[in-house]
């Protein structure tokens, strides 16, 4: 999938530039999203995702242009999944329901085939002991499997995740983290905002590094954590993997 | 089990039904000698006999008192439901009206707007039916108890949850019916249903302005025979027999509710 970013712009209500002139175009089957805290990352991904619009600038995808009004965004914002960091799932619904909802509701599904997808994709991503179980229920992991389950049950050609394991224990990162390497695998397009660097090196192809709003950097994933080309990513790399191995 | 556990529960541990039964006996059964004891002080002699001859008329007095907390209950859920919108409303006027309406109603005793409501605003606009006047003395009192409760209800609903709904592409009208109005119904039936309970109790201020219900029966009755302690007793069985279940299913939907922590 190719993705275009044409002078991309976000200012907040309160005057706050949070994406500053953003350029960038490139094939991608999983893109990493990284870059310090505050800088913007969830912004974009918000908007790549269709839940905000921006200030200014163009978002095209394999060369057609996202049309940023509401009306053609909920026919947009369908056609793709979105996993928030934690706490997305529906709390007065279980596993199986908050999968069974858009398909019923948005998708036009009957309720036989929505439940039998659901019990499909929740059993593949090992879930079918605790289907009926409510959010509030369910481990951190297992919240963001369902959620991921949710997002592409609906087969979106584009799966977009905020920061989706930052919210877990370590251990649970894996599972979550397993589950999108197994997607990508099967062909699905996936940008997600990680501090996974791991992931983002061996899973992801390629790589954005957003600094203060702007794009520092970008390119090949693989190739940017072995010989960064700025001293900003250089920096940020040094400091998120001292302690890994 | 030891003798002395059938009175205490461990730290930490549940209490068994052996345990809550026993006590609750114990519990009622000091309530009830304390009274009783009260009453053997003053000399009193107690005869409900005289009940039995104003069943119908009992029976007529509980059927007004609960018809008239019915439909208080659905005019106060639409008055108070209206309230929480408006207080979130942006149109400014709007939402301090709500504010205003609801500070008022809290502060102040219902003994008075009863008789502000009954004698000035029903008056004025020509409200004589004493039932009609008294559903909506009642619900614009308990209305501003129930905004209350609404208001927390919509304010508890996270913002990632709408979020989310437009994530997975549903339009406003959906949001609203399938995600939020689900949420804040079960969050706020276990509140909405002691409120009921309220109701129910606070009917009895209709009295004063001579609405036939339970407690004006009453006071009719012990006007009639002078049997105020019989009458009274009776009366607070009456209303206990209808709040009393209200309770317990108010416990029952908190537990069943207590999802977010």
């Amino acid at each position: 999938m190719r993705i275009e970013l044409a002078e991309v712009t976000k200012v907040f209500a309160d005057g706050k530039k949070v994406l500053d002139n953003i350029c960038y175009g490139e094939k991608f089957n999983a893109l990493a999203i990284i870059g310090p805290s505050g800088g913007g990352k969830s912004t974009l991904l918000r908007l790549l995702g269709g839940l905000l619009s921006p200030t200014a600038g163009e978002v095209s995808f394999d060369g057609s242009k996202v049309s940023f009004d509401e009306k053609h965004l909920i026919q947009y914002r369908r056609k793709i999944g979105f996993v928030f960091q934690a706490k997305g799932l529906f709390n007065h619904l279980t596993a199986r329901q908050n999968v069974i909802l858009p398909l019923v509701n948005v998708h036009g599904y009957t309720k036989t085939d929505a439940e039998t997808a659901a019990d499909n994709l929740l059993g593949r991503f090992g879930l079918s002991a605790d289907k009926h179980k409510f959010p509030h229920e369910l481990s951190g992991g297992q919240q963001q499997r369902v959620a991921i389950a949710r997002a592409v049950a609906v087969k979106p050609k584009l799966l977009l995740l905020d920061e989706p394991t930052s919210a877990l224990d370590p251990e649970l990162t894996g599972e979550v983290l397993d589950m999108l390497n197994e997607l990508r695998n099967e062909g699905l397009n996936i940008i997600l905002v990680t501090h996974e660097m791991g992931f983002a090196k061996k899973a992801c192809d390629k790589l954005m590094f957003i600094v203060n709003g702007k794009l520092a950097e970008y390119g090949d994933s693989e190739k940017l954590f072995t010989r960064p080309g700025t001293a900003e990513l250089a920096v940020f790399l040094s400091k998120v993997l001292e302690w890994s191995t | 089990m030891p003798f002395y556990r059938l009175f205490i529960k461990g730290i930490n541990e549940k209490t068994t039904l052996l345990q809550k039964s026993f006590n609750i006996v114990i519990a009622v059964a000091l309530f009830v000698l304390f009274f009783f004891y009260s009453v053997k002080r003053l000399g009193l002699d107690f005869d409900f006999s005289f009940l039995w001859s104003f069943r119908y008329r009992l029976a007529q007095g509980f059927a007004a008192t609960v018809a008239l907390s019915l439909a208080s209950l659905v005019v106060s859920l639409l008055i108070g439901f209206l309230s929480a919108i408006a207080n979130n409303s942006r149109i400014l006027a709007v939402s301090y009206f709500s504010k205003v309406y609801v500070q008022f109603i809290r502060g102040t005793p219902m003994i008075m707007q009863v008789y502000l409501f009954f004698y000035i605003v029903g008056t004025a606009w020509g409200i004589d039916n004493r039932f009609l006047a008294g559903v909506l003395i009642l619900s614009i009192f308990e209305g501003a108890y129930i905004a209350e409760i609404i208001r927390g209800g919509i304010d508890s609903i996270e913002p990632t949850q709408l979020e989310a709904a437009k994530a997975v592409g549903l339009e406003n009208g959906q949001t609203l019916r399938l995600i939020v109005l689900p949420q804040i119904i079960k969050r706020t039936l276990p509140a909405l249903s002691g409120q009921f309970a309220s109701i129910i109790k606070d009917s009895s201020l209709l009295s004063l302005i001579s609405v036939i219900e339970l407690t004006q029966t009453i006071r009719e009755i012990s006007a009639s025979n002078f049997a105020i302690f019989e009458s009274y007793i009776f009366l607070g069985l009456l209303y206990l027999s209808l709040t009393f279940p209200i309770s317990m299913y108010t416990r029952y939907l908190e537990s069943r509710f207590s999802y977010e922590n």
